[in-house]
């Protein structure tokens, strides 16, 4: 890597002098527009409706690490904590313009989580329908989109991680987080997207 | 003291949200012989905020909201503003409505403020202020993914905080 | 009333789990349609609540409610992952539908429900400098090709013009769409045009403003422009007996 090490894995120059922009708000609610599609086209199950984010997350995440890789010239991180480092600073910070914390180490060092910031691009007009009983409250992760990108993304470089939400903001706990998980890295051979 | 009568009708005139609540100003010592007499008759102690509408009242209220719709879409299109200011009044009851760019009528019914005339310029200020503000709060409701246009509105803080502007303004 | 649209309930996502009579709100505040204005009554305790120094939302601290959407500075994105989406959207739409025309129609419908919620907030952050409703079809065409393009795309469109042939026949021309501008469309799709979904957006802004429209987009190339796009927007024959009676 021929960049000094501090700003490394620093993304705002790519951000401000190399990514096309677009007021985020057109982005919010067309997500929101297809969630709520899916909750109807899934009739209100709400398990599927977290599948076929993820999925559709999978498939953007196999696509999205090519203009990645080309934007910010990263090499092959040495360690997972490089690579998570990698994700925040770089990855969310190209993309969707935030800088996820990474907290909770395990201590074999292969699990950590994400914390993002609130609201986030995805969420920042959305409240889960408060009603009694909502399976809804329980069962939907919102953003579960970006699990499937950072499964889809890092599955080409070799990775194979299970990438799950813990916690989200809109079911009224305190933080939303994201819980990463290195199951094993993988040899060379490029993945199917998924239906 | 006045109560107040506030609902937001959808696009097929249909309800979308309602609430009733009085004026939560401290009362004035002009106004409070009108407290004793609106509560005379009952031991209930007097709640800060609560209509004072009259059961027979509180039955039609609806329905002169209702009426009312007639005359918005009269001028819905010959008037390019917001703010209806008050567009009439029924057995002493005045209605002040405000209609959305999305066409989703604000419609207010009240009785006739304590001390009428001199503050009614006041009132109509503060009225339309109030409206202002429950646009503002619709357009976040109507943002959020869960919500279709013609929805009821059944949130909670959308209800407390339509409360606050009650409390702030009226 | 005799019209059926009183009785349907409409599928959103929250009119499947609408509130019944018996629902009573745990927090004392929020409106039962099946109750009226008695299910959000104000009692001794919400009285309290309301007038106590530090009333906070109710169902988080950090409530849609809580935060301003007038002044806010606009956050930005990068222009490639609402085009990662919207490929997958497109999939999706396609998968579910029966043919290219189906899929447009899907789009469509997904850029309507934007469309929608987008005019109220533009109008809401613009209303108080001009204070002004669109009554008037052009100035309402004049509006979306103006303010309301440059929300949502950065920049206005390139074009309005009435159609010559047809009095209620409008044109929006866009020389180079943002949905268009990175999404290649797999062979299979043929003729897609995904702008489609834009279409949607005008004409969800336009039904709701109460200017009933059907708008289609249609691929326009022109040397220097290959993506160029015009949106055909086709009012309701009603509109102009309207404007005719406020002359």
């Amino acid at each position: 890597m021929s960049k000094s090490s501090n700003n490394r894995y620093n993304g705002d120059d790519i951000w401000k002098n190399n990514t096309e922009k677009i007021n985020s708000e057109l982005f919010t609610l067309t997500y929101g527009s297809i969630v709520s599609q899916l909750c109807r086209d899934f009739n209100h199950n709400y398990h599927e409706v977290n599948n076929q984010l993820d999925k559709m997350g999978y498939n953007i995440g196999l696509r999205l690490i090519e203009e990645f890789l080309a934007k910010t010239g990263v090499g092959r991180c040495s360690t997972f904590k490089e690579t998570v480092e990698v994700i925040s600073k770089l990855g969310f910070k190209i993309f969707l313009n935030i800088t996820p914390q990474i907290e909770n180490w395990s201590s074999d060092n292969k699990s950590c989580s994400l914390i993002l910031p609130d609201p986030n691009p995805l969420t920042e007009f959305v409240e889960l329908p408060n009603l009694k009983d909502a399976e809804i409250l329980k069962e939907l992760w919102y953003s579960q989109i970006l699990c499937g990108v950072l499964r889809g993304a890092l599955q080409m470089v070799q990775l194979d991680v299970d990438v799950n939400f813990v916690k989200d903001t809109l079911r009224g706990d305190d933080k939303t987080e994201i819980r990463l998980k290195l199951n094993k890295f993988l040899k060379d051979e490029v993945p199917a997207g998924e239906d | 003291m006045s109560s107040y009568y506030f609902t937001i009708i959808g696009t097929r005139d249909n309800p979308l949200y309602e609430v009733e609540f009085s004026s939560f100003k401290p009362s004035s010592s002009s106004s409070s012989s009108a407290i004793s007499s609106s509560s005379a008759g009952s031991n209930q102690p007097h709640i800060p905020g609560k209509s004072q509408f009259t059961p027979k009242v509180r039955e039609i209220l609806p329905f002169i909201a209702n009426s009312s719709l007639d005359i918005i879409e009269d001028s819905q299109w010959s008037t390019n503003q917001f703010n209806l200011g008050r567009i009439d009044s029924f057995y002493g009851l005045l209605v002040n409505a405000f209609i959305t760019q999305g066409n989703i009528k604000f419609i207010l019914c009240y009785d006739n403020p304590s001390n009428a005339s001199s503050s009614q310029k006041y009132d109509e200020n503060l009225i339309r202020q109030f409206f202002i503000d429950v646009n503002d709060l619709y357009v976040k409701c109507l943002l959020n993914p869960f919500y279709s246009v013609n929805d009821a509105i059944i949130s909670s803080d959308f209800d407390l905080k339509v409360k606050l502007l009650a409390r702030k303004y009226l | 009333m005799s019209n059926n649209d009183n009785d349907i309930i409409l599928a959103s996502a929250t009119s499947l789990s609408t509130l019944t009579i018996n629902d009573i709100s745990k927090d004392g505040f929020g409106y039962n349609p099946s109750v009226g204005p008695q299910s959000n009554n104000i009692t001794q305790e919400t009285s309290n609540y309301l007038l106590s120094k530090r009333t906070t939302s109710i169902t988080s601290p950090n409530s849609i409610y809580d935060k301003s959407i007038i002044n806010k500075k606009t956050n930005e994105i990068s222009l490639s992952s609402l085009s990662f989406l919207f490929c997958e959207i497109v999939n999706w739409c396609h998968k579910s539908s029966k043919g290219i025309q189906d899929l447009e129609t899907r789009l469509n419908g997904l850029g309507y429900t934007v469309g929608q919620k987008y005019i109220e907030l533009i109008k809401l952050r613009e209303g108080f400098k001009t204070n002004k409703r669109e009554i008037k079809i052009i100035e309402m065409l004049q509006f979306i090709h103006g303010i309301f393009w440059k929300s949502i795309f950065g920049k206005t469109a390139n074009e309005l013009e009435q159609s010559q042939d047809v009095s209620n026949e409008y044109m929006i021309i866009d020389n180079s769409p943002l949905m268009s501008k990175f999404i290649s469309i797999p062979k299979e799709y043929g003729e897609l045009n995904c702008s489609a979904f834009i279409a949607g957006i005008i004409e969800g802004a336009l039904d709701s403003s109460g200017f009933f429209a059907n708008v289609t987009a249609h691929s326009m190339a022109i040397p220097g422009f290959p993506l160029r796009t015009v949106f055909l927007i086709k009012f309701d024959e009603s509109l102009s007996i309207r404007e005719s009676l406020r002359r």
